[in-house]
């Protein structure tokens, strides 16, 4: 993915990464998320702002051990 | 510091390009895909509201369905596309009598516009003047892509793959041409036979062109709109309104601009994730091995 080799580094992902490709697999399943909780978790009643929450909290994580 | 100066100078005039009819439009349908916009409605206005588009969405069944019968489309299509291209790409590299005619004809359709394209398989499969439910009438066949979900699906996909195959075809040729003759003397001096040598060099070898003539195609077939809209209307029923067909009819029939920009930046979305595991799962791993 990457092909800036020197920000390259390995994290827990499975492939390697530079910080964009970690912030656009971030948006990947913020996006992915956000949907799913729309269709299937916001009809019981909690807010799509906690998907964003979420989403905030793992990009971050992503982003910096990914 | 100068050449990066130097570079960023060249590059501006593409990223300028790039900016204003890419990135800024984007930006734009983004935008407007968070709003309820109606422009010809009794309020005109903008008016913000959150997610609503994309809760909306979620649930309207016309647009799950359309979803799942373009990623039908996109399978199909390609898949055929790249088998076929491939197929006349080998044939293209043998001398054979008229080669030079033949190639020539079978790159017409490529130069053809979508809605060209459109009339005239509108026209040859038309039930009562069209040449081919004439001919299948000969088989059996009662061919009626207005009557027929299945057969509009088929006559789709079919269009595609004559409409496109040209173009695998001529990538895959580039791609043949350009491989050295050494690895395959030398795989045939070690007895290596015809399935093996296109499993262990041809394929590994053509492997960067063959990929991304599948982006190319697989983000074309995507956004279809142009010769199915011309074709089959999207019909019977909603048998052929891929995503493309989808959105025309929400943005301009309806004038719902707010709704069709939600679903053109889910569709663009699940465009980019796809090319991406697809680039993840082949590309990838290569490259991280050297």
């Amino acid at each position: 993915m990457s092909d800036d080799k020197e920000a390259a580094k390995p994290g827990f992902l499975p492939i390697e990464t530079n910080w964009f490709d970690r912030l656009f697999i971030s948006v990947v399943i913020w996006v992915a998320l956000s949907l799913f909780w729309l269709r299937f978790i916001e009809p019981l009643g909690l807010s799509v702002w906690i998907a964003a929450a979420i989403s905030v909290a793992l990009g971050a994580h992503i982003i910096r051990k990914g | 510091m100068q050449s990066k100066k130097l570079g960023w100078l060249l590059l501006s005039p593409t990223l300028f390009i790039l900016g204003l009819f890419g990135i800024f439009p984007f930006i734009y349908v983004l935008w407007v895909s968070f709003h309820e916009w109606n422009p010809f409605a009794a309020n005109p206005e903008k008016l913000f509201n959150w997610a609503a588009n994309y809760r909306k969405l979620v649930f309207d069944a016309q647009f799950l369905a359309s979803l799942g019968v373009t990623l039908a489309f996109v399978f199909f299509a390609v898949v055929s596309e790249v088998v076929i291209g491939y197929i006349l790409a080998q044939a293209f590299m043998k001398d054979f009598p008229g080669k030079a005619f033949f190639r020539t004809i079978h790159t017409l359709p490529l130069i053809m516009a979508p809605i060209i394209v459109g009339s005239i398989w509108k026209l040859m499969t038309t039930p009562s003047i069209g040449i081919i439910p004439h001919l299948l009438k000969n088989f059996g066949i009662d061919l009626n892509i207005g009557q027929s979900a299945i057969a509009a699906f088929c006559i789709t996909v079919i269009m595609d793959i004559w409409h496109w195959t040209p173009l695998v075809t001529l990538s895959l040729i580039a791609a043949l041409v350009s491989l050295p003759a050494d690895p395959f003397e030398q795989a045939q001096i070690d007895g290596a036979n015809k399935r093996q040598i296109f499993w262990h060099i041809t394929l590994p070898m053509i492997r960067p062109a063959l990929i991304a003539t599948v982006f190319i195609r697989l983000m074309d077939a995507m956004r279809t709109v142009d010769e199915v809209l011309m074709l089959t209307g999207g019909g019977p029923g909603s048998a052929t309104r891929y995503v493309g067909v989808h959105i025309y009819k929400e943005v301009f029939p309806k004038t719902n601009y707010g709704y069709g920009s939600a679903i053109s930046v889910i569709v663009l979305y699940l465009t980019i994730v796809i090319c991406w595991l697809l680039y993840t799962s082949l590309i990838a791993p290569r490259n991280k091995r050297g």
